[in-house]
């Protein structure tokens, strides 16, 4: 099977960083892990908590392959507390995006499935 | 030219393929292939904005729409013996245009990716009726039911492109979640007969 990752860019209002990844894994992490995706990484950019200036966050996830990523999706679709989150989050948030990627070497298994 | 499309769902019981021979003159008459999701019993296809049902107790509920394409293409005109696949999706009102046109333009680059996609049209809904104010139908043709089941799904220009405008989870989110995913089996081709 071949990894997918899913991945979070978030980018926090000055000051609010800390509790934007705190809610995150408060609030969205435990059933992101029960829509099968597994937490690969967390990173903090800059690495530095900032009060007057913004926060990345970059978390991301893995499911395996297209199956992995649509259990995840229609798990979702059933879950009102996924898109809850995103909507309390809008608060702590400048922006945020949501990409979908592999490593390189996965991209021709991924598009002849 | 305008096209009508009615997915149509039958009271419990009822004879599917029977209401589907008599139901008049139209260019798609067939029951709907077990996966259908709020896709109805039947699909009913006029290549024409005739939008007349004929009324009949067996009826339970129609979501249907009047529609002007806007674009689409063929891989293989003539198709026979394939299957006939129609999304109606509502887009969210206050959706900036341009953004609009970003999602059909990514839309319409799907059979660019996905090689089942063997014909298509995505339309602009001009008269809608059902569950959800309609705004458009994503028309395809496979040439059987694995291309729309598999490649169509498992292609990441699907779930990893075009899908984050379906997705209340991705901040570009701007379609309905109540959709209509319907098809059914065809003898000749509607898009490009």
């Amino acid at each position: 099977m071949t990894a997918v990752q899913i991945i979070d860019d978030l980018v926090a209002r000055p000051g609010e960083g800390k509790a934007l990844l705190d809610a995150y894994m408060a609030d969205y992490a435990p059933g992101a892990r029960a829509r099968g995706m597994v937490l690969d990484r967390v990173l903090v950019s800059p690495p530095l908590w900032m009060d007057d200036q913004p926060n990345t966050l970059t978390i991301v996830w893995n499911v395996e392959g297209a199956a992995g990523w649509w259990g995840m999706r229609l798990a979702a679709g059933a879950d009102p507390s996924a898109t809850a989150f995103w909507e309390t989050a809008g608060a702590r948030l400048v922006s945020r995006a949501r990409r979908f990627a592999a490593a390189p070497e996965d991209v021709e298994t991924l598009c002849n499935g | 030219m305008a096209k009508f499309t009615a997915l149509i769902t039958l009271q419990p019981g009822a004879d599917r393929a029977a209401f589907a021979r008599n139901i008049g003159d139209t260019t798609l008459a067939q029951p709907t292939l077990p996966g259908v999701f709020d896709g109805g019993d039947l699909i009913l296809h006029r290549q024409v904005a005739n939008e007349a049902v004929p009324s009949d107790a067996a009826i339970a509920h129609i979501d249907s729409a009047v529609y002007e394409p806007i674009g689409g293409g063929a891989h293989e005109p003539g198709l026979r013996n394939g299957v006939y696949r129609c999304l109606l999706l509502a887009v969210k009102p206050g959706t900036p245009e341009a953004t609009v046109r970003q999602f059909e333009s990514e839309t319409l680059a799907m059979p660019h990716y996905i090689g089942t996609i063997r014909n298509w049209r995505l339309s602009r809904v001009t008269k809608a009726s059902g569950a959800r104010v309609w705004t458009h139908v994503w028309e395809q043709e496979y040439a059987d039911i694995g291309g729309l089941l598999g490649p169509y799904m498992t292609n990441p220009y699907h779930w990893a492109r075009v899908d984050r405008w379906f997705d209340p989870e991705c901040p570009e989110w701007i379609v309905d979640t109540r959709l209509c995913h319907s098809f059914c089996a065809f003898e000749r081709s509607v898009l490009n007969p």
